[in-house]
C-alpha cells in the first residue's frame, strides 16, 4: 500500500510556532498593560502616605480602584479622585502634600457645593471620564473644554480663580451677584451700564441691531473672524480683543468702543463665554441674592454720573435708557449723531415722533430714506418709552 | 505513577496534537467533525497554496468571526441612546477591564474587514475566477461586499461623536442624490429626516442583527456553492491539462467473446477528475494552514490595537460641524467625486451628488454584477494569475482600483481644513478653539 503522502508544506509548523508565540506575547502585553494602569502606583502612594500619617485604620481599608463622583442628574462623571486621592482629607493629612494627593483648599463655599454631588469637573473643566492623567487634564485633541488650570488661566493674564467664574456662572448666571465671583459681577454690572441690551438680545429682552447672545458661549469657534486678531486663535481672544477695540477687530463693526480698562473686558469676555445651553434640575439652580445682600464690594465699577439735584426728568431718561451708550452732548459723533443743538434742527412734535419710533419716521418721510447711511447703516432701535418717557425726553432735547 | 510520570503525562496532555495514521482516518476527520465536515476530505493542492488565494476570502472570514466575538461583548457595555452612547465609549476606553481592547479590536478588525473583502474581490477578478457556474457566487460575493459596507457604514455611527455624526451625515446626503427614491431611502434609514435617537437606534438594530444575520446567510451559502462550483478555480487548469491529455490505453484483458475481435474495449481516455497527485487530506493540511491564517490575522488586529486606539472625538454635536467632515476612508473616494464634481456655474452651484453619489458607483457595481456574463476571455484563463489573454481587462480593472485607493489615500491624508489640498510636510491651519 502507497504510504500515507507527506503534508505539502513543512513550513507551515514552523510559522504555526512563530504565530502561536507572537499571539501568547500579545496577549501578555494586553494583560500586562490592564494590570499596570497610570492609576495602580498612585494609589499604593497615597496608601503609604495614609500610614506614615497615622491613618493606619483608613490605610487598611484602603482598596485599589478606579473611583468615581457620579451625579447623573448634571451629568458629572469625575474619576479625577482616582488619583486625587486627598482631596476630601483636609483635617487629616497636611495641606502641602504634592499633588495629586494635596487636599482640597477649604473655601467658603465648598458646603453649598459638596463634592459628593458637584464633583470635579463642573468647577474645573477637563475631562472626568479619563482614568489617564494627559486624556483628564487636556482632554486631548479632541475634547473642546480643558481643565482650567493656573497656565491656562496665565495665558489670558488671569488667576485661575477667575478662569473658574466663567464655569460657575453657568449656573449662577441669573444672580444679580455672587459672593466670590467678583469679575463676573463687575461684567454684569457693565452690561448693565453700557447698555448692551440697547442693540442685544438676551434672552427675549434687548435691541435687534446687534447679534443675539442668549447662548454666545456655544457658538462655533470657527464662526468667528481672525483675521485681525492677534495671538493664538481662540474666542476669548477675539472677544477680549474686540471688546477692547471693536475697530480692529471688524473693520466695519457699528459697535462702540466703550474705553474698557483690560481687566473688565476680561470680565465680560469670561461672562459672554459662560453663556451656554446648559440643562441643570430647577434644585441647583440657585436663588438670585439681592445686589443689596451681598456682603462684598464690586471692584472697578465707576459710580453712576450724580444726579443733578432738580434737574429735569429728560436728563433722567436719556441717562438710564442707555441714550449715552451711541449719543453725546457736544463730545462729538459716535455711533449716533452728537446731540449738541438737537433743539434748533427739530422741534419738539417732530422729536417726540421720533423717539417713539424712529423707522415710522423714515417711512413717512421718503427724503430721509438715506439717513442711517451717514451712521454706518445703523437706524436708531426703538426702545419702547412710554409716553411720559417721551414728553419727558423730547423736553430735555429741546432745550440742547 | 511518580510525580515525574504525573507532570509528563499531564504535559502530553496539554501539548496534544494529531496525526492521522492512514488516509482513512484523515478522511473521517473532517467528515465526523461537525466543524470541519463543511470542507471536502480532499483539496486541490493548487487551492490551499498561499500564491493563488492568498487566503484573503479565509481572512474576511476569521475577521468576520473576530467582529461576531468582540461585537457581542461591546453590547454587554453599549446603550444605543443619544445621551448615553457616547459615555458607554468613554466607559470602555478608561474604566472596563480591557474595554480599550474590546473597542480597539472591533475598529481595526472592521477597517480591515473592508480593505480585506476588496482585496479578495480583486484576487477573484484577476484569477478570472467568476466564469461559468461560478459567476453566481461572484454575485453573492458582490452582496457581501455591499453587506461589509453596510455593516461598517451602521457601526461608524453608534460611538455618537463628531466623527460618527458627520460622516454618516455626509454617507447619507449622498445616499438622497440617488433619483426619485433617494429621499426615501434616506428616511428610512435615519427613521426621519435628521440623525438623532431614530437613527442612532436603527443603524444598532441593523449593525448588531439585520446585516451579520444576513452575511452569516449569505456565507454560508457562499462557501456551500464553493464546493457546489467545484472548489476554487484554481483546479480549472489543471482539469484542462487533464482532458487534453489522454491516458495511456491500459492493455485490453477479455475473457469473454469479445477478445477475439480487435482493438480495445470501452476505456475512459481522458478526464477532467482530478488525480491524487493533485490533492492533499484536508485533515490537517487545510485544517492546519487555516488556524495558521486565524493566528496571524488575530494577532495583527491585536497588534493594532496595542499600538493605536481607535479614533474617537468629541460628543456628537449637531450645531458645529468638523472642519473638513470626512466619510469613512472607504466611501472617501465617493466624496471626493462628490466634491470635485460640484461646480459652482455663476451664482449656482450644481451638486455633484448624482455623478459622484449615484452614477459612478452605480455603473462600477453594475458592470461588476453582469461582467461574468460580458467576459468572453477563453477557458484557458481560469484559474491563474494574469492571464496574457486577460490583460486588457484586468489592466482595466486594475485602473479602476488605483484610482479608487488614490482617491481614497488624497482625501484622508491631503485633504485638510475648508477641503482644500495640503500637501505631505505642509501644516494644516489649527483650527480656533473656545480657550
Amino acid at each position: 500500500m502507497e504510504p500515507r503522502r507527506q503534508d505539502f508544506e513543512r513550513a507551515d509548523y514552523a510559522w504555526m510556532v512563530i504565530a502561536s508565540v507572537v499571539f501568547f506575547l500579545l496577549v501578555a502585553i494586553a494583560a500586562w498593560r490592564a494590570l499596570h494602569a497610570e492609576w495602580q502606583p498612585i494609589q499604593r502612594q497615597f496608601r503609604t502616605i495614609l500610614e506614615g500619617h497615622d491613618q493606619i485604620e483608613a490605610a487598611r481599608r484602603f482598596d485599589l480602584g478606579i473611583r468615581q463622583i457620579w451625579n447623573p442628574e448634571i451629568g458629572v462623571v469625575d474619576r479625577c479622585v482616582t488619583c486625587h486621592l486627598g482631596y476630601e482629607w483636609g483635617s487629616r493629612l497636611p495641606a502641602d502634600l504634592p499633588q495629586p494627593f494635596a487636599p482640597h483648599p477649604a473655601l467658603s463655599y465648598l458646603d453649598q457645593h459638596p463634592f459628593t454631588s458637584f464633583g470635579c469637573t463642573v468647577c474645573h473643566g477637563g475631562q472626568g471620564w479619563a482614568t489617564q492623567s494627559a486624556a483628564a487634564h487636556t482632554g486631548g485633541e479632541h475634547w473642546d473644554d480643558p481643565m482650567l488650570s493656573k497656565a491656562l488661566a496665565l495665558r489670558y493674564g488671569l488667576a485661575q480663580s477667575q478662569l473658574i467664574q466663567m464655569r460657575c456662572n453657568y449656573c449662577h448666571r441669573h444672580d444679580l451677584s455672587t459672593p466670590g465671583m467678583d469679575e463676573i459681577n463687575e461684567a454684569k454690572v457693565l452690561f448693565k451700564k453700557k447698555k448692551c441690551l440697547v442693540c442685544h438680545a438676551v434672552e427675549g429682552r434687548g435691541g435687534l441691531t446687534a447679534p443675539e447672545l442668549t447662548y454666545f458661549g456655544d457658538k462655533n469657534p470657527e464662526l468667528f473672524d481672525f483675521s485681525r486678531v492677534d495671538g493664538p486663535r481662540t474666542v476669548f481672544n477675539w472677544n477680549f480683543q474686540h471688546l477692547m477695540d471693536p475697530d480692529k477687530v471688524s473693520p466695519k463693526t457699528t459697535h462702540p468702543t466703550f474705553g474698557f480698562q483690560p481687566e473688565q473686558a476680561k470680565a465680560l469676555t469670561l461672562m459672554l463665554l459662560s453663556w451656554k445651553r446648559n440643562s441643570f434640575p430647577p434644585q441647583y439652580i440657585p436663588r438670585p441674592i439681592e445686589i443689596a445682600e451681598a456682603p462684598y464690594k464690586i471692584v472697578n465699577v465707576a459710580p453712576e454720573p450724580p444726579m443733578v439735584p432738580g434737574a429735569d426728568a429728560g436728563r433722567q431718561v436719556f441717562h438710564t435708557r442707555g441714550c449715552a451708550a451711541c449719543h453725546t452732548v457736544g463730545a462729538g459723533k459716535l455711533l449716533g449723531p452728537d446731540l449738541q443743538g438737537v433743539g434748533t434742527r427739530h422741534d419738539q412734535n417732530w422729536l417726540r415722533e421720533w423717539l417713539a419710533d424712529p423707522a415710522a419716521v423714515i417711512r413717512a418721510h421718503p427724503d430721509l430714506a438715506n439717513w442711517p447711511q451717514e451712521y454706518e447703516g445703523v437706524l436708531m432701535p426703538n426702545q419702547n418709552l412710554s409716553p411720559a418717557e417721551i414728553d419727558a425726553l423730547a423736553a430735555y432735547l429741546s432745550r440742547l | 505513577m511518580t510525580a515525574r510520570e504525573r507532570a509528563g503525562a499531564l504535559w502530553r496532555r496539554l501539548t496534544w496534537t494529531w496525526q492521522p495514521a492512514s488516509e482513512l482516518e484523515s478522511g473521517d476527520a473532517i467528515v465526523r467533525n461537525l466543524w470541519l465536515h463543511w470542507f471536502p476530505a480532499k483539496v486541490a493542492r493548487a487551492s490551499a497554496s498561499w500564491n493563488y488565494s492568498l487566503w484573503l476570502g479565509a481572512a474576511s472570514a476569521i475577521l468576520f468571526l473576530i467582529l461576531n466575538v468582540t461585537g457581542l461583548l461591546l453590547m454587554f457595555f453599549y446603550v444605543p441612546s443619544t445621551e448615553r452612547a457616547y459615555g458607554s465609549m468613554k466607559d470602555l476606553d478608561y474604566a472596563v477591564t480591557l474595554g480599550w481592547l474590546l473597542r480597539n479590536q472591533h475598529r481595526w478588525a472592521a477597517h480591515a474587514m473592508v480593505g480585506v473583502v476588496f482585496l479578495h474581490m480583486a484576487r477573484v477578478f484577476f484569477t478570472g475566477a467568476y466564469r461559468g457556474q461560478r459567476a453566481w457566487n461572484w454575485l453573492v460575493g458582490l452582496a457581501l461586499l455591499l453587506s461589509t459596507l453596510l455593516a461598517s457604514f451602521t457601526g461608524y455611527l453608534l460611538p455618537w461623536d463628531q466623527l460618527a455624526f458627520w460622516a454618516v451625515t455626509v454617507g447619507t446626503n449622498i445616499a438622497r442624490e440617488a433619483p426619485l427614491i433617494g429621499g426615501w431611502i434616506r428616511f428610512v434609514l435615519l427613521g426621519g429626516s435628521e440623525i438623532g435617537q431614530n437613527a442612532l437606534l436603527r443603524f444598532y438594530v441593523l449593525h448588531v442583527f439585520f446585516l451579520p444575520a444576513i452575511m452569516w446567510i449569505l456565507f454560508a451559502y457562499h462557501m456551500w456553492r464553493v464546493r457546489r462550483d467545484g472548489g476554487l478555480a484554481a483546479v480549472e487548469p489543471i482539469r484542462l491539462a487533464r482532458a487534453v491529455q489522454p491516458k495511456a490505453v491500459p492493455a485490453t484483458k477479455s475473457y469473454s467473446l469479445f477478445g477475439l475481435t480487435r482493438g480495445t474495449s470501452v476505456v475512459v481516455r481522458s478526464s477532467t477528475e482530478l488525480e491524487e497527485k493533485d490533492e492533499v487530506f484536508s485533515s490537517p493540511n487545510l485544517t492546519r494552514r487555516l488556524v495558521l491564517v486565524f493566528l496571524i490575522v488575530f494577532n495583527v488586529t491585536l497588534l493594532w490595537s496595542l499600538l493605536a486606539g481607535a479614533p474617537l472625538e468629541e460628543a456628537a454635536n449637531p450645531a458645529v460641524t468638523p472642519n473638513p467632515a470626512k466619510a469613512p476612508w472607504y466611501f472617501l473616494w465617493l466624496q471626493e467625486l462628490v466634491a470635485s464634481t460640484t461646480i459652482p456655474i455663476g451664482g449656482i452651484r450644481i451638486s455633484g451628488g448624482l455623478i459622484g453619489g449615484i452614477v459612478v458607483p452605480g455603473i462600477l457595481l453594475s458592470v461588476a454584477a453582469i461582467w461574468p456574463w460580458l467576459d468572453r476571455s477563453p477557458a484557458d484563463s481560469e484559474g491563474v494569475w494574469f492571464p496574457p489573454r486577460r490583460r486588457r481587462q484586468n489592466l482595466t480593472f486594475t485602473l479602476i482600483f488605483a484610482v479608487i485607493i488614490a482617491l481614497i489615500l488624497i482625501d484622508v491624508f491631503l485633504r485638510g481644513p475648508y477641503w482644500h489640498l495640503y500637501w505631505p510636510g505642509t501644516a494644516w491651519p489649527t483650527m480656533p478653539r473656545s480657550l
